[in-house]
């Protein structure tokens, strides 16, 4: 990955809304492509969309400048 | 059921498929709507997911360190680095699909005569990779002997794109229809990719592990709530864990040099006939 610091704040951005919307999953606000609207909580979705969102951190690390080495 | 699950989940011959093809044709009292059968598949999986842990625990290690000190540090400098993010970026695509589309697609298709037809298109899969594959032989070893030194000219799960990984990892949604093997598909893909039939099994494997043990994981407190004979599902878990590590260690080993061709033609053969039972049976 080319080492690009607009990519990376890009991508804690981009993690930001992905643990945003985890926890709405998490406390039963949204209810967007769920097998069972009955059920407050989505646990699985949260999870889905925490590592989404772990895995834009990661993204962003790589792609932050580090310096000359 | 529970060394047809831990068999057929590695193979590629699809275990959901044949969890929904063999009791129906068998006339087992085995319904899958059935309050009990999401726990004892999730004792199943997790047998199977002990399985895989265990016969690449040592590579386990090497890839969750290398997963935190290459997220931390920023940058991969060694294998199981890169192989921990190639994992990564596999399992995101089928975790996006498997979440969303899971539901939808096993209430649309899981009747006994959707999964013979996708066992027999499965099977199709299989040999068309395998035809794909065999081009790619011709185009790179033409100078190879042996199909252990053809296989040697192609490359190691460490060594194929992250966009590849993703596409293999996408692979893994397909899975979701019963009758499409996950092994077969993501092995397949691998094939695609480049890999050594050996490194796309084992790829498969690794790819498989995190998502079968999460699969299994997650359901657990439905399984606690449940009223069920805990020590036959753990019997059965059990079996279910020894099929699946008899099954990897032998593909594995046949994959050294063995070809994805017969399982395609098994499937093919498979689905026909159940098709045929299904249709005619009285």
């Amino acid at each position: 990955m080319k080492r690009n610091n607009t990519l990376s704040v890009a991508l804690v951005v981009l993690a930001l809304v992905f643990f945003v919307v985890a926890g709405l999953y998490a406390v039963g606000v949204l209810q967007f492509m769920v097998s069972d609207p009955s059920v407050s909580h989505h646990y699985t979705h949260a999870i889905l969309f925490v590592v989404l969102a772990v895995a834009s951190l990661i993204g962003a690390n790589f792609a932050r400048s580090k310096g000359p080495a | 059921m529970g060394l047809l699950q831990g068999a057929t989940e590695l193979f590629p011959v699809s275990s959901l498929g044949h969890a929904v093809l063999i009791p129906s044709l068998l006339h087992w009292s085995f319904k899958q709507s059935d309050p009990s059968f999401v726990p004892f598949l999730v004792l199943l999986h997790l047998g199977t997911a002990s399985a895989l842990l265990f016969i690449y625990r040592a590579q386990w290690v090497d890839i969750i360190s290398g997963f935190f000190t290459a997220a931390v540090r920023g940058r991969i400098d060694k294998p199981s680095e890169r192989l921990a993010m190639l994992l990564l970026v596999g399992t995101i695509p089928a975790g996006i699909l498997g979440v969303f589309l899971e539901h939808e697609l096993k209430s649309l298709f899981a009747s006994p005569v959707a999964a013979a037809s996708f066992l027999t298109a499965n099977g199709f899969m299989m040999l068309g990779f395998e035809v794909l594959r065999r081009r790619a032989e011709k185009r790179v070893a033409v100078t190879a002997m042996t199909r252990v030194e053809q296989e040697e000219s192609f490359a190691v799960a460490e060594q194929i794109s992250f966009k590849a990984a993703a596409l293999v990892g996408a692979c893994q949604a397909l899975a979701l229809l019963p009758g499409i093997s996950r092994s077969g598909v993501t092995i397949g893909g691998g094939l695609m990719a480049g890999l050594r039939h050996q490194e796309a099994a084992r790829f498969s494997f690794l790819l498989a592990t995190p998502i079968i043990a999460a699969a299994g994981v997650l359901e657990i407190p439905q399984l606690i709530a449940s009223d069920v004979p805990l020590a036959e599902y753990l019997a059965a878990a059990v079996l279910s864990g020894t099929a699946a590590y008899l099954s990897a260690r032998f593909l594995l080993r046949y994959f050294r040099s063995g070809r994805l061709d017969p399982y395609g033609w098994y499937c093919v053969g498979a689905g026909i006939i159940s098709l045929a039972l299904l249709t005619f049976r009285p």
